[in-house]
C-alpha cells in the first residue's frame, strides 16, 4: 500500500491503459480482428509498464521482468483462447 | 503429508519457495499458461475422436429474428419487413448447403454466390442482401451482434429491402455442432416499382454481398405461372433441419466457449486470491524481496476477468 501511495501517478496510467482495453473489447466486440490486436497490445503495455515502473523505482532485475512477462503471456493466451473459440 | 507440503509450497510464501508462491513464480505462470494451451488442443482434437460432443446450446426463434430486426427498423425509422416464405426457403437453403459441404462463409467453395439460393427459389430479387450468424445462444444476441457491426447493421437497416427470410439451421460445422441463423433480405421489381432513384444506386458493398441489379428476369421464374412456394410462417423449420436436429436429441454437448470461460475464470479467480494471500503474508512477516508489484498483477487480473465476462459466443459474417 506504500508502494502505491507513492506511486499513484503510475497506477494511474496503469489504470488508463486497462480502461481503454476494456472499453476496446466492449465497443469492438464485432470485430475479432480489432480484439486480437487489443489483446496483444494491452499485454505488451502491462509489460512496458512494469521495466518502466521499476527502473523508476530502481529495482529492476530480470526475474522481475519475467514476471511480468508471463503474467501477461497467461492473461494472453486465455483471452486470445476464447476470442478465437467465439 | 507430502501432498500438503506440496499443495502449501504452491500456493503460500515459503522459505522452501523463496517467500514466493510457486505458482506466481515466472515458471509456475508459464507452465498454467501451457496447460492452457494444451486444453485448447485437446478441445480442437476432440472432434476427431469420434463423436461429437461439442457444441453450442442455442434456442434460435426465427419469428423472434424477425421482430428484433423490425424492432430495429422501427427504431430507425423504417417500414418493417415482410416474411417471404420463398426468402425464407432460400435462406434455409444456403444453411444447409454451409452444413453438408462443412463451410463458413458467403460464398461457398465451389463458387456458388448467396443469390444463387435466392433464384433456386424462386425469389426474383432486385435487391438482396444476406447477414449470416453462428453460435449464438438467442436471437437477441445474434440481432445485437449484426447491429454492432457497421456493415451488418446497414443491412438491417436498409430502405431499399421490403421482405425478409430467416433460416435457422443446427447441424455439425468443422466438428463442433452448431446453430447457424442464414438471415436473407429482398425486395423484388414489384417491390420497387415506386422507386426509381434504386436503378441508379445498386448495393454492392462486403461483407452483406449484394448483387447488383439483374438485367433481365430468369425464364425459368414467373410467379404467375409458377407460383412462389409459400412456406406457414409459423413453422419455418424445414426437413432438412430436421434431420440434424433429431440426431442431437438426449446427446451430451459440451460448448467449447463456455468451458474455456469458466476455466479461464477459475484460472484468474485462483490467482487472484493467491497474489492476495501472498502479499498479505509478506506484508504480516516484512519479508524483503525482489518481485513485481502484485497489487499491479491483481490489477492486470481484474481486467483480464472484465474482459473474460465481456467476450460472447457467436459468430457474424
Amino acid at each position: 500500500m506504500k508502494s502505491f501511495k507513492k506511486h499513484i501517478p503510475h497506477y494511474i496510467s496503469l489504470f488508463a491503459i486497462f480502461f481503454a482495453g476494456v472499453l476496446g473489447f466492449y465497443l469492438f466486440s464485432y470485430d475479432k480482428s480489432f480484439q486480437i490486436g487489443v489483446a496483444i497490445a494491452l499485454a505488451g503495455s502491462y509489460v512496458s509498464w512494469g521495466i518502466i515502473h521499476h527502473v523508476i523505482h530502481k529495482d529492476i532485475y530480470l526475474s522481475v521482468i519475467l514476471e511480468y512477462v508471463a503474467v501477461a503471456i497467461l492473461g494472453l493466451v486465455m483471452i486470445l483462447s476464447l476470442i478465437l473459440r467465439g | 503429508m507430502d501432498f500438503i507440503e506440496k499443495t502449501l509450497h504452491l500456493f503460500l510464501p515459503r522459505a522452501s519457495n523463496n517467500h514466493k508462491a510457486k505458482i506466481l513464480h515466472p515458471s509456475g505462470l508459464l507452465v498454467l499458461a501451457s496447460f492452457f494451451i494444451l486444453f485448447q488442443a485437446v478441445l480442437n482434437f476432440i472432434p476427431k475422436l469420434g463423436p461429437s460432443i461439442l457444441g453450442y446450446a442455442s434456442q434460435i426463434s426465427p419469428d423472434e429474428i424477425i421482430r428484433l430486426t423490425n424492432e430495429k427498423r422501427a427504431q430507425a425509422g423504417l417500414p418493417s419487413l415482410t416474411l417471404n416464405g420463398t426468402l425464407s426457403v432460400a435462406a434455409q437453403s444456403k444453411g444447409n448447403d454451409m452444413i453438408i459441404k462443412d463451410y463458413w462463409a458467403h460464398i461457398a467453395p465451389d463458387g456458388t454466390q448467396p443469390w444463387s439460393f435466392f433464384t433456386s427459389a424462386g425469389y426474383r430479387y432486385r435487391y438482396a442482401g444476406e447477414n449470416l450468424a453462428r453460435d449464438f445462444s438467442s436471437a437477441s444476441s445474434a440481432v445485437d451482434a449484426w447491429m454492432n457491426s457497421p456493415t451488418h447493421r446497414e443491412n438491417i437497416l436498409n430502405s431499399k429491402y421490403k421482405e425478409i427470410g430467416i433460416g435457422v439451421v443446427e447441424g455439425d460445422l468443422a466438428g463442433v455442432d452448431t446453430t447457424i441463423i442464414v438471415q436473407f433480405f429482398g425486395s423484388t421489381y414489384v417491390d420497387n416499382i415506386a422507386q426509381p432513384v434504386a436503378a441508379n444506386n445498386p448495393i454492392n458493398d462486403n461483407p452483406t454481398i449484394k448483387p447488383t441489379i439483374k438485367p433481365t428476369i430468369a425464364a425459368t421464374i414467373s410467379p404467375t405461372s409458377s407460383p412462389i412456394p409459400i412456406i406457414a410462417i409459423a413453422s419455418p423449420v424445414s426437413t432438412v433441419e430436421a434431420i440434424f436436429t433429431t440426431s442431437k436429441i438426449q446427446q451430451f454437448i459440451i460448448s467449447p466457449f463456455a468451458t474455456t470461460r469458466a476455466i479461464s475464470l477459475s484460472v484468474v479467480g485462483l490467482l487472484v486470491v493467491v497474489f492476495l494471500v501472498d502479499s498479505f503474508f509478506v506484508s504480516k512477516k516484512g519479508i524483503a524481496r525482489i518481485a513485481g508489484r502484485s497489487f499491479a498483477h491483481v490489477s492486470f487480473l481484474g481486467m483480464i476477468m472484465a474482459i473474460i465476462l465481456i467476450l460472447k459466443a457467436g459468430k457474424i459474417l
